[in-house]
């Protein structure tokens, strides 16, 4: 990188405020070394960096926590990390209103310390909270089990602050709960993978902290009655916040699987609300899920909701990919059962994870004890990838080492869309420097 | 203003009739001017020819042909909306949708179904409804207005306040690009492959494309309902009630407020058991579990009491509870009651904000010299300042438009926004600039420019603009067709 631009860069946000050549190391990724690494301290700032790397052409990533830095492809050319880190304040808490304005660089664990100390909550819990800024979570569209009841970050953000490819701020969307002015920007930028622009700024709904919750579990011998029960759930009167569905190598890999033998299948069902709400519910769940085979129903410790999202890829000491595979509910036993059968036929063990109730199932692979053939490897996966595409889902690797996703596609192939994605792409960062190539459609 | 001789006018419409058949082909100025309006009568706007397709195919090949023929062409379902989003401003092509209006598949496993885009909203809840399902999106004109016209106003209701509002319900759409290209947005799983398409096209007033097939969630029905009825001396306790039931960490489904005019013409129109000399009544609803809900139900009476309220009552029965609901929903038909004509705003403020807000719009529509009545979604702090007046009194309807301008910047001036669920369309594009800069305005620009290449698709909505080929102004009020025969107030 030109001395010129780093003067420039140290400028812009402090000289304190710029890593380079063995600093660097943290933001390291599949090998490569980003040229820099800037820590803008406010918005202007950002986009004061962002402008000096478009006029020079240097490609942006976006950092928060790092804890997606490795998802999808890396850029193909060494460029600036921007670290959103010094932007880590809460701005604005109005119980009343149920809302909250956020800087991109707060963590979530922060933010819900903040939040609930006044009785309320962001209804978003994705893994690794303690590193996890909200900013990352918003650009990795990142979730966890009691997404169930109350959805993901396009349910929950209602504004957003952007820093565009050429260095404009822009927002969308506002700070009320209601709002259809203008285009939905928010929803743009949920899931975009920093590709569309930097998000700075969040504003998102809350929710009062529930009085009680719960977590309980119950196992079956065979997974695919687990799977009925979570078509009984779905038809029932409950109103669970959490619907999970575990295999047994999952189980064990989530420290669930207690007492042997390992179960067939462990349905984990979140329950909240008041005390005669859940407890209620604990009851009927139990009723509904006995005649299917559900036995041992019992609650598990609150530090299990934490192990529910990884747990497929806890199952095993070393994992040699992870997928995240979009199916209709109702396939989700089904969609586990299959794939690990398609692992067995090719000599590998598989551990299975599910959001049961929406549908979204994880599929590890481990590559102890011996070393994965990767021949082999990139066969299951595609393998899965066309299972979820048979059922009308679709499969994205949410992991791997870049020897494997440069044999299988990271992202699903989003078909004609594909074409609408690229130009906005174009509309929204016509010289490609904002994390090029690693999203879908090669955007 | 049209730009099609006579001779050419004819030769297209053959082609329109080729394409959708002879009978749904409309080119007479009499019957153009059916869907010269929506909802809001203040804008009008004539057509060149409305068509009729029954199939995706149809509204592709006429979307292809506009594009050959650079006309402008706009979708069009019920006609109830309320911001002159679907009118055609500069002639062109109407699509109207009304014809492809099949429940095309439901699958209560997944609990999802995929519709049509002309299926009226409340439809689709009947056919669910045996099995114990519905679709909670419920905008108070779901008797009439249709999910197509719900996806391009994102459209909400009194229930969203816990459910969400239409994009919350929508997982994919088949749509007809601009181009005219059929191309699926999203799907039947829940999560995005990409960008979130289907996200950015709910909301996007019929200018991204338009939807020929939707996949919806539907929900299974609450095992249990409540309805709570609380009356208040003075407007501004009700407002703290609001902000009390939020405080003790309740959300109900639904909590809508009623000002003492919309009261009193409500009772005068339907007697449904409103207090005449209430100054604000709050209409709560709470649903869920059976258990559990009289201590909530307990914890909202507490509040509401704490707040002032001088009573405070539960239905007691199904009926009871249909009876306040229709005082609600009732309430814009009932203003003919009480005046020739009103004006219907739509403005959201942080609930907080609701005191002084409401405060306010009392303040400019007096100075006015008018009056206005309040029936509005209080728990998301979505306001329906109603402003009523008479065409007949030169100068009057001038005020009103006046007056809903200085509204919308007090919504703008506390961090609100300029529409809650009826959209921006042609009445509001002018006050964008209240909400968004001009680097927010271009932002958007540059991702229509990405859906709608041409700019050929619902010209001149939602982005400000100098001119216009439309009627506005002082034109007389005329309650919509539908308005007429009771189908659907305006809320």
């Amino acid at each position: 990188m030109p001395d010129a631009l780093l003067d420039k860069l140290r400028a812009a946000v402090g000289a304190a405020n710029l890593l380079t050549g063995v600093e660097l190391s943290p933001y390291v990724v599949e090998g490569r070394t980003p040229e820099a690494a800037v820590f803008p301290g406010s918005i202007e700032e950002v986009a004061v960096v962002m402008a000096l790397a478009s006029q020079v052409g240097r490609s942006v990533t976006p950092w928060g926590g790092g804890t997606a830095a490795s998802v999808g492809m890396p850029a193909p050319r060494a460029g600036l990390i921007m670290g959103l880190r010094r932007l880590g304040r809460l701005l604005d808490h109005e119980p009343g209103d149920l809302t909250a304005t956020v800087e991109a660089g707060m963590t979530v664990a922060a933010l819900q310390t903040a939040l609930g100390s006044r009785g309320q909550w962001l209804s978003l819990d994705p893994a690794d909270a303690d590193r996890a800024t909200i900013g990352g979570v918003l650009a990795t569209n990142a979730c966890g089990p009691r997404r169930h009841l109350y959805g993901t970050a396009r349910d929950l953000l209602i504004g957003v602050t952007v820093v565009t490819a050429d260095g404009s701020i822009v927002k969308g969307g506002g700070k009320v709960v209601k709002n259809v002015a203008g285009y939905d920007l928010p929803k743009l930028f949920i899931g975009s993978y920093g590709t569309l622009g930097v998000i700075v700024e969040a504003t998102v709904k809350l929710r009062p902290l529930p009085g009680q919750e719960e977590l309980v579990c119950v196992r079956f011998d065979r997974l695919k009655d687990a799977g009925a029960a979570v078509r009984a759930i779905a038809a029932s009167d409950l109103l669970p916040n959490a619907v999970e569905l575990l295999d047994g190598a999952a189980a064990a890999g989530a420290g669930l699987a207690a007492g042997s033998p390992t179960p067939g299948g462990l349905l984990v069902v979140g329950f909240d609300g008041v005390r005669e709400q859940v407890d209620w519910q604990r009851a009927e769940l139990a009723r509904l899920t006995g005649p299917l085979g559900g036995r041992d129903v019992r609650p598990l410790e609150v530090a299990a909701w934490a192990r529910l999202t990884p747990a497929a890829r806890a199952a095993f000491g070393a994992t040699a990919a992870v997928m995240a595979l979009a199916v209709l509910p109702s396939q989700v036993a089904e969609t586990m059962e299959q794939g690990a059968g398609i692992a067995r036929g090719r000599g590998l063990q598989s551990a299975w994870a599910a959001h049961a109730g929406v549908g979204v199932v994880r599929g590890a692979v481990a590559s102890d004890p011996a070393p994965t053939d990767p021949a082999a490897l990139a066969a299951v996966l595609a393998e899965w990838r066309e299972m979820a595409r048979a059922g009308g889902g679709h499969a994205n690797l949410e992991w791997a080492p870049l020897v494997v996703k440069s044999q299988v596609p990271v992202w699903d192939d989003p078909g004609a869309a594909g074409r609408i994605m690229e130009r906005i792409k174009a509309q929204l960062d016509p010289r490609n420097i904002l994390n090029p190539g690693r999203f879908v459609a090669g955007i | 203003m049209s730009p099609l001789t006579d001779t050419r006018k004819r030769e297209l419409r053959r082609e329109l009739e080729s394409i959708v058949g002879q009978a749904a082909v409309l080119s007479d100025p009499d019957e153009l001017m059916v869907y010269e309006s929506d909802g809001l009568t203040l804008f009008r706007a004539l057509a060149d020819f409305v068509v009729f397709p029954t199939s995706a195919q149809h509204v592709s090949a006429v979307v292809k042909l506009a594009n050959r023929e650079n006309l402008p062409f706009v979708a069009r379902g019920a006609g109830t909306g309320l911001s002159g989003g679907c009118l055609p401003t500069e002639g062109g092509i109407v699509i109207s949708m009304m014809r492809m209006n099949r429940v095309l598949e439901v699958d209560y496993e997944n609990q999802i179904a995929v519709v049509e885009p002309g299926l009226v909203n409340l439809h689709l809840s009947w056919k669910v409804g045996p099995r114990g399902y519905y679709y909670a999106p419920d905008p108070s004109s779901q008797q009439a207005c249709t999910i197509g016209g719900n996806i391009a106003n994102n459209s909400g209701g009194p229930h969203t306040l816990k459910y969400g509002v239409t994009t919350n319900h929508v997982l994919g759409l088949e749509v007809v690009m601009p181009d005219g290209e059929i191309v699926w947005l999203g799907g039947k799983t829940r999560e995005a492959c990409g960008y979130d398409l289907a996200g950015v096209f709910v909301g996007s007033e019929g200018t991204f494309g338009i939807a020929t097939r939707i996949v919806v969630r539907i929900l299974k029905k609450p095992q249990a309902v409540k309805t709570v009825l609380a009356v208040f001396d003075a407007i501004d306790q009700a407002s703290a009630a609001v902000s009390a039931i939020i405080a003790r960490g309740l959300v109900p489904a639904a909590m809508e407020m009623i000002d003492r005019l919309t009261i009193q013409a409500v009772e005068d129109a339907f007697n449904c058991g409103y207090p005449r000399d209430a100054d604000a009544a709050l209409l709560i609803e709470l649903d869920g579990l059976a258990v559990g809900m009289d201590t909530q139900a307990e914890h909202i009476v507490a509040a509401c009491r704490e707040s002032g309220a001088r009573e405070v009552r539960t239905a007691r029965s199904e009926a009871e509870r249909q009876l306040l609901w229709k005082g609600r929903k009732s309430a814009f038909g009932a203003y003919g009651r009480v005046s020739p004509a009103y004006m219907v705003m739509d403005g959201v403020i942080p609930r907080t904000k609701l005191p002084y807000v409401l405060r306010r719009v009392n303040e400019i529509v007096a100075a006015a010299g008018l009056r206005v009545g309040n029936v509005f979604h209080a728990g998301d702090g979505n306001l329906h300042p109603n402003i009523l007046y008479d065409p007949r009194k030169p100068g009057e309807e001038a005020r009103v438009v006046a007056a809903g301008a200085e509204i919308m910047k007090v919504c703008a001036q506390v961090g609100g926004s300029i529409s809650g669920e009826h959209g921006i369309g042609l009445e509001k594009a002018d006050f964008m600039p209240f909400i968004f800069s001009a680097a927010d305005l271009a932002l958007m620009h540059r991702l229509k420019s990405a859906f709608n290449v041409s700019g050929l698709c619902n010209p001149g909505k939602i982005f400000p603009t100098k001119k216009s080929c439309v009627e506005v102004g002082p034109v007389a009020y005329r309650p919509h067709a539908i308005e007429e025969k009771g189908l659907a107030q305006r809320f």
